[in-house]
């Protein structure tokens, strides 16, 4: 078989994270690849490789047998090698025929003027190829998800038509998330046809589907390559094993300092629910129990966790703080039912990066920080050193903006913003993202005192095994269901293998 | 790239400003050493209170991350206000003209919460209504009544070298420091410029917050038009109209970010003692005038250049 890509020690390195350790990866024209991996094994970095949008560290990226050098997502649809995103993106408001050529519309100009009739033809014949029968003048806000996918995927060919390129790569993310069953059929259906001359890169969660409709399946683990297996070999329950890896032998997540809960509720979920995203679900959580949310993107996890927040109203159901109904109408409201929340993205909801260290630790509790009346810089200084002390902030003062603290420490830095404002019910979304091992390793630590000192956290993790690690308990949810609640004690956690088959 | 590479020295804006302050000083002196006589000193002085006053209400608004392009129209309606009821009304023309200040801008900040456009839009229009209420009061200009005099006088007066003027623009920003240091709504209003959605997450009232600012800057603007209407013992209603680029030049020009979240009151007064002594100092080395607009535009699209945070804005309107 033909190489069209080929990474030598792929290496790509953040602040903190090794994203790709340093693999090698063929990929052949004229295949149906299948990329499985958790979150956070390397995916997403590895797609934006290919698609020019990030740049290997270290290590080479061939295309065609040539050095690729393209420097952004552009240059690389020039090379014939485009992704169509899970979010996709397109312009709404626009026509099919408009978002197919947008920004190449220079090819229909004809003595300086554009041939509108010429790009409707040219439109016609690109959706032929992906069996979308539909008026090219229609606006793409009228279009299902499934159309719009075929649209972007008609792009793509089409531009690699354009510029020339034989067998152009075609990087499919989750595609199949918002398609219906039938849908999905379809858009594999076509994909079989489209393979004959051209290589599909297919990121998928659900494996079934990609034993099913791929060739070959890669396994990534960690930023790593694990193996490679030709898809009539697979079994959904191998691949599994494979993700999930088997190093959960020793301790990683603080277990030996779990205990048990106290007795009593702190938080009471009744029926809670938002129409058309999760139906009615109750759950309580005791003092000092540390609570996983477990389920895909999509399942309503995170719109539960926004209901608590504040940040989204329930359409129905009942929230009860220590036995009493409360109404959480805005964040406000949850902070005064001592609910804190520690969101995934602390640069732009956790913190004001501009701002020092005491400013934002201090900033829930202002009104408390006052001598006669007036902010008192004192008192305001000197709790921010308790917290700073307490919670192990490494920062040089005080007065050091938090934009310059690592994501460990300014991590640490939102905690204790909410701990100061004696928050007894913690949500953390993905409290340790982006965040390097050690200062994990202090984030782990933090918690199980947070718990043994009786107050509750309600988390979503990055990983499976982080969630199985920490918790006391576990909520799956599914499609917008809950599906099964299991217990997590610090001697027997449960296997990663059984969740995974009640997520997927 | 790596991330920590790319943290350089971060200099404070307020440091470039007054550096550019003493610069500009230098430079009017080697041009003309009459620059530093007492008197023109003093004239320098008397415009800068004014635009402090102006400048102290803008740049809240700004530190939100908003702007208040009504400042001119405010000052515009106080001062005819002022003037109309200095003679019936006497001393007490002056807390009524500052409550109209201070109603003109709750009305801006209200419209700006609950409508939830761009301030720029919001102001703009309020500005025009603000000016066509002035014009509706008196399209021509109102000279203070000879039985106020005595009482502008006093304004106008001068105590141990300085003009009074000074002392109360030294007042107004007391007043405004305290409010920003050592206030919560002063941090808050800070903090929202910084992350607006932050500041929400965590229980600010981000809804009362951006009414206070532009409240704030009515108050200002309503001190402004009455500090202006005493100097020149007559108000109408396009006596603000210069306001409108100058204090937004003020408040850039000390170093406050238009993005919001960073600087404030001291940057500001700076700014204005900046703007005033480049005005002033123009003329008194002989710039031609009509060239003194452009340096004064080009001084205002440098100053935001700079102290303008490109990652907080994707997309330039």
């Amino acid at each position: 078989m033909d190489t069209v890509i080929e990474l030598k020690k792929a290496t790509k390195s953040f602040p903190g994270v090794r994203a790709l350790k340093g693999f090698d990866l063929n990929i052949y024209k004229n295949e149906i690849l299948g990329l499985v991996g958790e979150n956070g094994a390397g995916k997403s970095t590895l797609m934006k490789v290919l698609i020019g949008m990030y740049q290997l560290d270290e290590g080479e990226y061939l295309l065609r047998g040539q050095p690729a050098k393209m420097k952004s997502s552009n240059d690389a649809i020039k090379e014939g090698v485009g992704m169509v995103f899970q979010e996709g993106c397109m312009l709404l408001n626009m026509t099919i025929t408009e978002n197919l050529f947008l920004s190449n519309e220079q090819a229909f100009i004809k003595n300086g003027i554009l041939n509108l009739s010429e790009m409707r033809n040219e439109a016609k014949t690109a959706l032929a190829k992906v069996e979308l029968n539909i008026d090219p003048q229609t606006p793409c806000s009228r279009l299902s998800p499934a159309q719009r996918q075929m649209v972007e995927i008609a792009r793509l060919l089409w531009l690699s038509e354009h510029y020339g390129k034989d067998n152009p790569v075609m990087i499919l993310d989750e595609p199949t998330t918002v398609l219906q069953q039938k849908e999905a059929d379809t858009l594999f259906r076509i994909l079989d046809d489209i393979k004959k001359h051209a290589t599909i890169i297919l990121i998928s969660h659900r494996l079934e589907e990609v034993i099913e409709n791929s060739d070959r399946i890669v396994v990534l683990k960690d930023g790593d390559y694990v193996t490679e297996m030709p898809a009539d070999q697979a079994s959904v329950e191998g691949i599994e094993e494979l993700m999930v890896g088997r190093n959960l032998s020793g301790e990683h997540f603080r277990e030996s300092e779990q205990r048990e809960p106290e007795t009593e509720n702190f938080l009471e979920v009744r029926n809670l629910t938002i129409e058309g995203v999760f139906e009615p679900m109750s759950f309580s959580v005791k003092k000092g129990e540390i609570l996983s949310l477990v389920g895909l993107i999509g399942s309503g996890k995170e719109e539960l966790c926004q209901c608590l927040a504040g940040v989204r109203r329930p359409t129905g159901g009942e929230i009860l703080i220590n036995g009493k109904n409360v109404l959480i109408k805005s964040p406000k409201d949850s902070i005064r039912s001592r609910i804190g929340y520690i969101p995934i993205d602390r640069r732009k909801e956790g913190l004001a990066t501009d701002f020092d260290v005491a400013d934002n630790i201090n900033m829930l509790i202002l009104n408390s920080l006052k001598s006669k009346g007036f902010l008192s810089r004192f008192k305001e200084a000197a709790n921010a050193k308790k917290w700073v002390k307490e919670a192990l902030i490494k920062t040089p003062s005080i007065r050091t903006k938090c934009r310059n603290l690592s994501g460990g420490n300014q991590q640490k830095v939102v905690i204790s913003k909410w701990l100061a404002a004696e928050s007894q019910l913690l949500v953390l979304d993905h409290p340790t993202r982006g965040i390097d091992v050690g200062a994990k390793d202090e984030i782990y630590h933090r918690i199980r005192l947070l718990a043994q000192e009786g107050r509750c956290l309600i988390m979503m993790c990055d990983t499976l095994e982080e969630d199985i690690g920490l918790c006391n308990r576990m909520l799956i949810m599914k499609d917008g269901k809950l599906v099964k609640i299991l217990n997590c004690p610090a001697a027997e956690k449960p296997e990663p293998l059984e969740i995974l088959s009640a997520i997927v | 790239m790596n991330a920590h590479a790319k943290q350089r020295m971060q200099i404070p804006a307020i440091y470039i400003s007054l550096s550019m302050l003493i610069l500009f000083l230098v430079i009017f002196f080697i041009g003309n050493p009459s620059f530093f006589k007492r008197y023109n000193l003093l004239t320098i002085g008397t415009s800068a209170s004014i635009l402090l006053a102006v400048g102290m209400g803008q740049v809240f608004t700004i530190l939100t991350g908003g702007i208040d392009l009504s400042v001119g129209g405010i000052m515009s309606l106080v001062s005819v206000i002022f003037m109309a009821l200095l003679n019936d009304y006497g001393l007490m023309a002056f807390p009524i003209s500052l409550a109209v200040g201070v109603l003109a801008g709750f009305i801006n900040g209200y419209l700006n919460s609950q409508l939830k456009i761009p301030s720029f839009i919001t102001t703009l229009g309020t500005g025009g209504i603000f000016v066509s209420v002035a014009y509706m009061i008196s399209e021509k200009p109102l000279s203070a009544p000879t039985s106020a005099f005595k009482m502008l006088d006093i304004v106008n007066g001068m105590s141990f070298g300085f003009k009074h003027i000074m002392f109360i623009a030294a007042g107004i920003f007391i007043i405004f420091y305290i409010i920003q240091r050592y206030t919560v709504t002063g941090r808050n209003i800070l903090l929202m410029g910084s992350n607006e959605k932050m500041c929400w997450l965590s229980g600010v009232n981000v809804f009362w917050i951006r009414i206070i600012a532009f409240t704030l800057s009515g108050l200002g603007s309503g001190f402004a038009g009455i500090l202006l209407a005493s100097t020149l013992y007559s108000g109408y209603p396009t006596i603000g109209n210069v306001y409108i680029l100058n204090s937004i030049a003020t408040v850039v020009v000390g170093g406050t970010a238009l993005t919001g979240g960073a600087g404030g009151v001291v940057n500001t007064l700076i700014g204005a003692l900046i703007m005033s002594v480049l005005n002033n100092g123009m003329n008194v080395i002989g710039i031609d005038v009509y060239a003194q607009q452009s340096i004064l535009g080009a001084m205002i699209i440098i100053a935001v250049a700079v102290s303008f945070d490109k990652k907080k804005v994707t997309v330039i309107k």
